[in-house]
């Protein structure tokens, strides 16, 4: 699975603009710099671990992308074109998934109605008030997703996923990310609250997502797991951008480096 | 009161017994909790419905009776579906009460003093209370005011309003007698309340289990946050909840001005403290401590059961408050063991 192969074989993309840029991006709350004048591109395929501190500005990040708020100055690009992400609905229509930590799911709900929550299959138009639910399409489609990625959920239409195991609903909410974003899958802490035989399971889909050429950028404090998967890494440090590496040419003990500052910021941007 | 304690515990020794010593998850009271939590009313309506079945034979187990039983529920039945659906999305409609009393007043005064025509008048009554309700759920989202407060100012409010238009005076109906046909005629022998009731119910669980807009209340209810990084208008979702609410309130208001025969100035109050007791104790009916329809029906129909029963024994009109005053608190307890231990 060679990133650079597989865009240029699957997708034929590689003249075309990066998939995100972000541009001189800051954010501020109170006065207090939570970004810093970041920029990156993500191309097509990539598969990013975003690692630092805590603050290091890393949610920050994934809630800009994610439209959950917009940056206080500086601009993002899709496909480069110049666009505004937030309502997170927005940023749903551009293909960009979230899966969050803690807020990915309704506990009450099934795997298969949060599959589908927040764009119900329905009969009739109009106000939602009047629009059916159609709960069998909904439900075989997302037996389907979830089995052609291997994933076996057992009840997965009528057990409200608060009665699943933290891995199983992890695997759903990364399996209902991948349904939906076509373009950008942003993982926030993926196995933090996983046990050792979850989280593998949980990286062995994100690799399989991977394959597929699926973009991600993944939040992790775990960086074996980040090497298992990612082959890009972008460090963060008191809300700045410190490194910009293919995992290829650099090494853990280089990362942690750049993590606690015993290593300045890299001048070059990797591009 | 003291009846339905010794219910309690006699419940309680029951299911202790019923219990199996190893049961699958859990502690033996945790699944006792969880029982009581799930069945805790059903129980309570179940054995009532015995109890009173046994005392009384001739009078209580009748068609008759079951007719009055569910006459008499049909009003408080509407109000509080009304409110399960901001209970649903996590928000408290404490003015459902006040609305009640004001869509009746006005829809009297409209009659006897506009001399409106009656469709008009109820229409304009029940807009009345869809408008108070949007107001509501503006306030709670937009302005981010505490559900309970916000409700409890606007619920005042609406008495003004109330005494504003009234003075303080009950309105007789002088024009449009067939108004009171609404409440008190029948259709192929089943009362016009009883069918408004059903009618009420069905639509409103249709909305909440099987519409798109349903499912994004309770999707806002259990978690707003994770509602709205799902791409759901949270403060939308919240005004259509409090305006189905003001508007069951509202249809209560107009239905008990028919029933009455004239405009009482707080003739409606008291249904907000029934509400909520029934949408509690449906709370503690099947569905593990969440708000549905079915469970608040069920939550009425033991209010209705218990009250038409002491009446029956001509228990004296004390304990008719105190069995509903313990049932609300007996209710919200149940509610809230249902919540804790769900699943």
């Amino acid at each position: 699975m060679q990133p650079d192969e597989r865009n240029t074989i699957d997708r034929g993309l590689t003249t075309a603009a990066p998939l995100v840029t972000l541009r001189n991006v800051s954010k501020l709350f109170g006065g207090v710099h939570a970004l810093d004048d970041v920029s990156f591109e993500l191309r097509r395929g990539d598969v990013v671990g975003l690692v630092g501190d805590n603050g290091a500005g890393k949610s920050t990040l994934v809630k800009i992308l994610s439209g959950v708020f917009g940056p206080s100055s500086g601009e993002i690009l899709i496909e480069g074109e110049r666009e505004t992400l937030t309502p997170p609905a927005r940023a749903q229509r551009h293909g960009i998934e979230t899966v969050y930590q803690d807020l990915a799911l309704v506990s009450s709900f099934t795997v298969a109605e949060n599959f589908f929550v927040g764009r119900e299959r329905s009969w009739g138009r109009g106000p939602k008030l009047f629009q059916i639910m159609n709960r069998r399409s909904m439900t075989s489609t997302a037996a389907s997703a979830l089995e052609s990625l291997n994933i076996s959920i057992p009840h997965l239409k009528n057990r409200p996923v608060e009665r699943m195991s933290g891995g199983q609903r992890q695997m759903a909410a990364i399996a209902r990310g991948a349904f939906w974003g076509e373009r950008l899958l942003l993982l926030d802490e993926p196995t933090a609250a996983l046990g050792v035989r979850e989280s593998r399971e949980v990286l062995e889909l994100v690799s399989q997502l991977s394959q597929r050429g699926l973009t991600m950028l993944m939040v992790t404090h775990n960086l074996e797991h980040l090497w298992s998967v990612c082959n890009r890494v972008i460090v963060m440090r008191r809300g700045r951008k410190v490194a910009d590496l293919m995992s290829s040419e650099t090494t853990m003990d280089e990362v942690v480096a750049y993590i606690t500052g015993a290593k300045g910021p890299e001048t070059l941007s990797s591009e | 009161m003291s009846s339905s304690l010794t219910e309690a515990s006699g419940l309680k020794s029951l299911l202790q017994s019923v219990l199996k010593p190893a049961s699958a998850r859990g502690s033996r009271s945790s699944g006792l909790m969880r029982l009581l939590g799930n069945y805790g009313t059903i129980f309570a309506l179940v054995i009532m419905i015995v109890v009173f079945t046994i005392v009384e034979p001739s009078t209580f187990p009748t068609l008759g009776n079951i007719r009055n039983v569910l006459t008499d529920m049909s009003l408080a039945a509407i109000v509080a579906a009304g409110v399960t659906l901001p209970l649903v999305a996590g928000d408290f409609d404490l003015s459902v009460g006040y609305v009640a009393s004001f869509s009746g007043i006005l829809v009297v005064g409209l009659l006897s003093n506009g001399q409106w025509p009656v469709p008009l008048a109820i229409v304009t009554a029940i807009g009345a209370g869809l408008l108070i309700g949007i107001i509501n759920g503006l306030v709670v989202s937009k302005l981010g005011v505490n559900a309970f407060i916000a409700t409890l100012g606007t619920g005042t409010l609406v008495i003004g309003l109330n005494y504003a238009y009234s003075g303080g005076m009950p309105i007789a109906l002088t024009h449009s007698q067939s108004f009171t046909e609404i409440s008190l005629g029948q259709f192929w022998g089943i009362p016009n309340l009883i069918l408004i009731m059903a009618t009420a119910l069905v639509l409103l669980w249709v909305l909440l289990n099987r519409t798109v807009q349903g499912q994004h209340i309770k999707a806002v209810g259990k978690s707003p946050e994770t509602a709205r990084r799902a791409g759901i208008a949270v403060d939308g979702t919240r005004v259509i909840a409090f305006a189905i609410s003001g508007t069951c309130a509202a249809i209560t208001g107009v239905l008990l001005a028919s029933n009455l025969g004239s405009g009482q100035v707080t003739a409606g109050d008291g249904y907000m403290l029934s509400a909520f007791a029934a949408a509690y104790l449906g709370s503690a009916a099947l569905h593990q401590g969440e708000f549905h329809i079915v469970g608040t029906l069920i939550g009425v129909l033991t209010v209705a059961v218990g009250n038409n029963g002491l009446a029956i024994l001509g228990a004296p009109i004390f304990t008719q408050y105190m069995f509903s005053g313990g049932l609300l608190v007996i209710a919200v307890a149940l509610g809230s063991v249902s919540r804790r231990y769900a699943a």
